[in-house]
């Protein structure tokens, strides 16, 4: 895992948690890697990481068991609220990206639409 | 997050050469630390006085109440770049001797970290590396319990595997309350570990900035490090 050094890293660990957990590489219920093994697999300080888990507990996405470590939330909708809104995050770049090649709002649908066919026929 | 080290007005001279001038520094416990400048700029003298070695300077150095050389050299463990030992001694003289002189030194710690770092004890020194000899000093480094940990350019003229293992000896062996303070002239590498950074020219302290509040300003440690020399770039 590469982090980008201008954008403070806690908050690049708490967007890489949240997609672990949107993919469900972490699951419901299940205990994430511990701070100094999550330190040593992204190479940053033990601070950090355990900055990034206080916003997270902070944000209910995960919680905290005493002497056992962190746990991703078993609240479905919590889980399914944050995935859409990685969702959101990703669509809004596309569609800043689109309009800037000078692709209208209202074409965007039918564009995305042209494209996926024609790339299915290339398959 | 308690006081930890206090460096208050200090000014060195050598051969009446200002070295330091004024420089003022304070660390908590608990934080890795990077200590940016230029080759010359004082880094090496600051770190040889927090750790005592240096001696006959003007201002205070105050360690958790340590104030006098002998105090902190006790409380803090500095690398030391194996002098005093002859080519032929083995690495397992070099932990026996540590083990003598220090009675923080974990024997056991310093067992782990060498294999960590891939050493075999029956090494004589002619026989290591470069990375091998820095990875050897800082096994013994971390072998000390200590408050305060003083690295004097650990990345030097090094290979990518030597600095990862390095870098990941510090993620794994520092304990919550230990502060790590490490010297560089090139922060890349180091700069995702770091809590603060300390910025020496002009043989001073010149600015100590939290590692975070510098990318929320939307600039990478190497921008912010290089922002302080740009203007002589200019001239």
């Amino acid at each position: 895992m590469e982090f980008k050094d201008n954008i403070p890293i806690y908050f690049q660990i708490e967007q890489y948690l949240y997609r672990q957990i949107a993919m469900g590489k972490l699951k419901a219920g299940e205990k994430i890697p511990s701070v100094r093994k999550l330190a040593l697999e992204l190479t940053v300080n033990v601070n950090t990481v355990q900055r990034a888990l206080q916003e997270m507990n902070a944000q209910q996405i995960l919680y905290t068991k005493r002497g056992e470590g962190n746990f991703v939330t078993e609240d479905t909708e919590l889980l399914a609220k944050t995935k859409q809104s990685l969702i959101d995050n990703e669509l809004d770049e596309f569609v800043q990206n689109m309009e800037k090649l000078g692709v209208k709002r209202q074409n965007l649908a039918s564009t995305l639409e042209d494209y996926l066919k024609r790339s299915k026929d290339h398959e | 997050m308690s006081k930890l080290l206090t460096v208050k007005d200090l000014t060195y001279k050598k051969n009446q050469k200002t070295i330091l001038k004024d420089v003022n520094l304070n660390l908590t416990s608990g934080k890795i630390v990077a200590l940016l400048g230029e080759n010359g700029a004082g880094k090496t003298t600051l770190m040889r006085i927090i750790a005592g070695v240096a001696k006959n300077y003007k201002g205070t150095v105050n360690l958790e109440g340590a104030t006098k050389e002998d105090e902190r050299k006790a409380k803090l463990s500095f690398t030391d770049g194996l002098t005093g030992f002859s080519d032929s001694t083995k690495i397992k003289e070099v932990d026996r001797f540590y083990a003598t002189i220090f009675q923080d030194f974990d024997e056991n710690e310093f067992t782990e970290l060498r294999k960590f770092m891939h050493l075999d004890p029956e090494m004589k020194l002619s026989q290591l590396s470069r990375g091998m000899r820095e990875k050897l000093i800082i096994a013994l480094t971390f072998a000390r319990k200590t408050d305060l940990y003083l690295l004097d350019e650990p990345f030097g003229g090094i290979d990518a595997m030597a600095r990862k293992k390095i870098i990941n000896s510090i993620i794994l062996w520092k304990d919550e309350k230990s502060t790590i303070l490490i010297s560089d002239h090139f922060v890349n590498e180091i700069s995702s570990l770091l809590d603060e950074v300390v910025i020496v020219k002009d043989h001073t302290v010149l600015e100590h900035k939290s590692a975070e509040d510098v990318r929320q300003n939307h600039k990478t440690i190497e921008e912010y490090y290089e922002s302080f020399y740009t203007d002589e770039d200019d001239e």
